[in-house]
């Protein structure tokens, strides 16, 4: 699938039709984030391993909200990018969406319900039918006592590095929660329990999309995605609301209507 | 854990409607148990979820949120806020071990100072009932 | 647009994560981690994720400064340099070139470092250069060296994570050394038992399987215990006692009255943990031992590192993966530092000083007239204490603030306004660099090329984002023009790939690493002692680099100031994770600043009761060195009758404070125990 992207991506540049593409390149032995321009070496692209490249194009836009690219987007990059443009974070009309539908193996690995984009011309074939293991039952099954007891071994251990949300596509506030001193104690190890990650949880109620980025960046090896995953089911249970899908649809959590 | 433990709750209460309640309860010499901490607010959806948190943190038992029955916030539609927020709590801190048992939303009105005290002796025995928070003993070590 | 990312190595601890620079439009905007770095695997610490910030600080310096009349005024590069030459020149005439010292900086690139000593010995023609590893682990150097024959961490980071039982002693390593602390945490979840050794409850603590609480400084006492516990139960291993190790008798006699009793005694350790301690260190398949300035930093520092090498070499527990004697080391290439010889006793891949063939081979390879004296140089302290009496007349100091990091700063302030000249070369106006003559300013790591070396030995690129801030140069490129205004010839390099490539000439060590094998593999661990050769994971395979590895019988001595009526309070100083070493970075970072925005005493509730202390109330605390003004932590992660003081803020240093005694070997300062008082200033 990669010789097809990399096609794709030499037809868009060098034809013209855009002047970028934010993508992924292999240097020195190991893949980074890279905006490929025309006469780049596009043999180097590559798709794996997975970088936040939804963040990448807020970036470009908040220094310049006019410039026009493409870039490779997978199912989590599209929704991270719509929910973005909910928030004025970036401007769609300006993005063209190279669309990269995940195979089996990925979506696996990510456990995620849609591993592709909703784009019309997706590069690769959309696994409309995959079903992700429900990794949470045992968890879903423990008693309050239980459940504390396997928080307190994963919380305990957070150093407070915000590499949680310093990754997430969606933490962009310029003034956060996390570090107001009122909620929880600053500069204290580990964080006053629970409250870091109730606050970033919640935060993230109707905002999450799922990529699963928080908890490959956790020092700590913090299962964050546990949490994060049962909210975003339970967004779809009480409110009907799945993020990422829809640029009409608003977060329940900021509207008036009853439910 | 100390012999003589008594629930702990904090109590939020709108002003225009539960906090009223309340009010009428107490001038009418209504008996119910002294365990709530009452904080007034204008609107139960003032209280956003870091405040409901950090009283748990704090080593609250139990958070009561009281606010106007719907349709009849002060505010049009604080009200329906603060119950969606509430729903999606619960289910978290049910999840990190918090029984959601003990957070607990009321619409009660004004007029409604019977109502008010009922819930409170309700809820302070439901409390008792779950025990002392697991967090207080847990933020204690923390020290 | 211009949008590109920049891989390079983290400028704050040893743990050597390399991550990526985001730089929009020429502007370093943002860190990226790489998520197939093989030590921090796409995660940071929060020092990582906000290392661009102090680089764009207001405070940077962007021009050199030379002081007239008490004031700094700006000058021009030439002006500057020159003026240094010109005064250097002048002063080694008149006082001779040992009135010279040079500090080296454990922050700058391995090449920055390699010039710096090459510039002492070469062009001042003296041996002493130093730098802060003398402060941290010169123990570790000393000590290691002489029990296996290299003073270096002997296992890898990654390997970490998959020993059966893993010993950590003076080590926050959750706080120090965050992506090692994240191995411990998954060797915990892969059934690997861990034990902790250390005075106070840190983050670790909760934990390990077992939490010793040692009286500070009584560590040579419980080491000497466990291997008691491991000779008289029959788990030694007798095998690789016999066949790789020698004079063991020696220390197995000593032992003998290292009773569990005798050591509960000294060291409060109930002679019960220390016996089951014992027992799982080592009955475990692969046990590996941690540890850091909790070791290091003592009077006896030497003596504690040689019983880590002890107790690993007893149980067989060298030269296999996942096991060792693994020294955490502070600075993001104060391994380097130590490597490329910026040490008053060796030269670069640590060929001796005294050594009269090393001496040629230098002398020949830069070309010089003069010799290179036979003498070991002055250390950094001992810098400081010359500088004091009068006899050393001009210090050079590159990167590093011993203003703020050496033991009692008063001392050391009155040392340095009392030297004829000092020239400070830094990227902010330090405590040091203020009582300057001459102030230059250095580039960031954001800024140049170059290697760093992690702790585990591992060399790893250092690339440039952005063009230096101001007229702020690249370090290497300061020593070079210095040199050539002394009138050298030596110091003419293109760039610092070249510093590199000779550097593997003359250094057997690094002898196989080169850019172009960096950029290729990511790093190279030394021992790389040729371009094919793929650097080496592990030490001390078959044989020690000694060829047997030696035991010591060392015997306990207690700290060299110990609590008493006047000063009942034992006082330990360190680190904390949102900060680094003084601040300079750190407190310039916003989001670091915010958490902890300035120093504290952490003081256990029980003192703090007696003493009338509450939580957050500024006390006053004082040594025989000083005093010093600071907040109260009130806490029970400190025992009773011991404060823990970070060393970090400079309006409450905690270096007014602390006891220059030094190790007689490693001269290192007994940073981790001294005695002090509190007082309630009552306000």
């Amino acid at each position: 699938m990669e010789r097809v992207v990399r096609k794709k991506v030499k037809e868009l540049l060098d034809s013209g039709k855009v002047i970028a593409v934010i993508g992924l390149k292999e240097e020195l032995g190991k893949t980074t984030p890279f905006l490929f321009t025309r006469g780049d070496d596009y043999s180097k692209l590559k798709l794996s391993p997975h970088y936040p490249l939804a963040t990448v194009a807020m970036k470009l836009h908040k220094a310049d909200p006019e410039y026009k690219f493409a870039m490779l987007c997978r199912g989590c990059d599209e929704r991270a990018l719509i929910e973005m443009a909910k928030r004025n974070q970036i401007n769609l009309d300006n993005i063209k969406l190279i669309g990269i539908a995940c195979d089996e193996n990925t979506a696996k690995d990510c456990n995620c319900k849609k591993p592709y984009p909703s784009c019309e011309d997706t590069i690769g074939d959309k696994l409309v039918d995959f079903v992700p293991e429900d990794l949470y039952e045992d968890f879903k099954n423990m008693s309050t006592e239980e459940k504390l007891e396997f928080w307190k071994k994963q919380f305990l251990k957070c150093n407070k590095c915000y590499g949680c949300r310093d990754i997430c596509p969606m933490c962009f506030c310029k003034e956060c929660e996390l570090e107001n001193g009122l909620w929880l104690r600053k500069g204290r190890l580990p964080p006053d329990y629970p409250v870091y990650h109730l606050i970033r949880a919640f935060h993230l109620a109707g905002k999450c999309i799922g990529c699963g980025e928080c908890e490959k960046a956790c020092p700590a090896g913090i299962p964050l995605m546990t949490l994060n995953r049962l909210i975003r089911d339970d967004m779809k249970d009480l409110f009907d609301f799945v993020s990422g899908m829809d640029l009409e649809e608003v977060n329940p959590l900021y509207t008036k209507e009853e439910f | 854990m100390e012999e003589n433990w008594e629930p702990k709750i904090v109590g939020f209460l709108c002003n225009w409607c539960c906090y009223a309640g309340a009010d009428m309860a107490g001038t009418s010499r209504m008996q119910y148990p002294p365990n709530i901490r009452v904080i007034r607010v204008m609107c139960s959806s003032r209280i956003n979820a870091e405040m409901i948190i950090k009283a748990f943190q704090s080593g609250a038992d139990a958070v009561f949120i009281g606010g106007c029955h719907p349709g009849d916030c002060h505010y049009v539609d604080g009200n329906y806020r603060t119950k969606k927020r509430v729903d999606v709590l619960k289910r978290l801190i049910g999840y990190v071990g918090i029984d959601p048992k003990r957070l607990r939303l009321e619409w009660i009105s004004a007029a409604e100072g019977e109502e008010f005290a009922e819930t409170m002796r309700n809820f302070t025995e439901d409390v008792r009932k779950l025990g002392p928070s697991p967090l207080k003993a847990l933020a204690e070590e923390m020290v | 647009m211009d949008y590109k990312t920049v891989l390079t190595t983290c400028p704050y601890c040893g743990c050597g994560c390399k991550y990526y620079i985001e730089v929009i439009d020429g502007v370093a905007k943002s860190v990226v981690p790489c998520k197939e770095d093989p030590i921090s695997e796409g995660k940071l610490c929060i020092k990582g994720w906000n290392a661009i910030d102090f680089v764009y600080s207001e405070d940077r310096l962007t021009t050199p400064l030379i002081k007239e009349g008490g004031k700094f005024r700006k000058a021009s590069w030439d002006e500057a340099l020159d003026h240094v030459a010109n005064k250097f020149k002048e002063l080694r005439k008149k006082y001779g070139r040992n009135s010279f010292g040079l500090l080296s900086s454990a922050k700058t690139t391995n090449e920055e470092n390699y010039l710096m000593q090459k510039f002492a010995r070469s062009v001042i023609v003296t041996n002493n250069v130093d730098h802060c590893a003398r402060l941290c682990h010169a123990s570790t150097v000393a000590g290691l060296a002489a029990a296996f024959g290299s003073g270096a961490m002997t296992n890898s980071t990654p390997e970490v994570e998959d020993a059966d039982c893993i010993l950590i002693t003076g080590s926050n390593t959750t706080e120090q050394h965050p992506l090692i602390g994240s191995r411990i945490f998954r060797a915990k979840e892969k059934g690997a038992k861990i034990i902790l050794v250390d005075p106070r409850a840190i983050q670790l603590s909760r934990f390990a399987d077992l939490h010793l609480r040692q009286r500070p400084g009584t560590d040579v006492a419980w080491i000497n215990g466990m291997i008691n516990v491991i000779i008289n139960e029959g788990l030694a291993d007798e095998k690789f006692i016999s066949e790789r190790t020698e004079n063991f008798e020696e220390l197995k006699e000593m032992v003998k009255d290292y009773t569990p009793e005798r050591v509960e005694e000294i060291s409060g350790i109930p002679k019960e943990d220390l016996i089951e301690a014992a027992r799982i260190y080592a009955s475990s398949g692969s046990a590996s031992i941690i540890y850091s300035m909790g070791i290091t930093q003592h009077t006896t520092g030497v003596d504690n590192v040689k019983s880590c090498a002890n107790l690993a070499m007893v149980t067989g527990n060298i030269g296999k993966p996942s096991t060792g004697v693994n020294p955490l080391r502070g600075q993001n290439n104060v391994q380097g530092a130590c490597d490329l010889g910026a040490l008053p006793n060796v030269f670069s891949g640590y060929q001796k000083v005294v050594d009269p063939a090393s001496r040629e081979k230098f002398e020949k390879a830069w070309h010089m007239t003069e010799k290179i004296p036979d003498n070991i140089g002055l250390t950094v302290v001992e810098m400081m204490n010359e500088a004091a009496a009068g006899n050393l007349k001009c210090i050079y100091i590159m990167g590093e603030n011993p203003m703020m990091s050496d033991p009692d700063i008063t001392h050391v302030k009155q040392g340095l306004e009392n030297l004829e000249f000092l020239v400070v070369q830094d990227i902010f106006l330090t405590e040091t660099a203020k009582l300057a003559d001459v102030v230059l300013p250095g580039a960031s790591f954001l800024e140049k090329d170059g290697t760093f070396t992690a702790t585990d030995r591992r060399v790893q690129r250092v690339r440039k984002a952005i063009e230096p801030i101001g007229y702020a140069k690249p370090d290497w490129q300061i020593i070079c023009e210095l040199a050539k205004r002394m009138g050298s010839k030596e110091f003419d390099y293109p760039s610092p790939k070249e510093i590199q490539d000779e550097i593997a000439k003359l250094t057997p060590l690094y002898g196989g690493i080169n850019y172009d094998r960096l950029d290729e593999l990511g790093y190279l661990q030394w021992p790389c002692l040729d371009f094919g050769h793929p650097g080496t994971v592990y030490l001390h395979k078959e044989k020690c680099s000694r060829g047997l590895g030696h035991f010591f019988a060392v015997e306990y001595k207690p700290p060299a100031e110990l609590p008493d009526g006047e000063y009942p309070f034992t006082m330990t100083t360190g680190r904390i994770l949102f900060h680094f070493h003084t601040g300079t970075m750190t407190r310039r970072s916003e989001k670091l600043h915010n958490e902890v925005p300035t120093g504290y005493v952490e003081i256990n509730p029980e003192d703090a009761e007696e003493l009338g202390i509450r939580d957050g109330e500024k006390v006053s605390v004082s040594t025989r060195r000083g005093t010093i003004e600071v907040p109260a932590y009130v806490t029970k992660k400190v025992p009773l009758k011991t404060v823990f003081i970070p060393f970090h803020f400079k309006e409450c240093a905690a270096n007014v404070l602390t006891n220059p005694a030094l190790d007689p070997v490693a001269k290192i300062p007994e940073f981790k125990v001294c005695a002090c008082k509190i007082d309630a200033i009552g306000e």
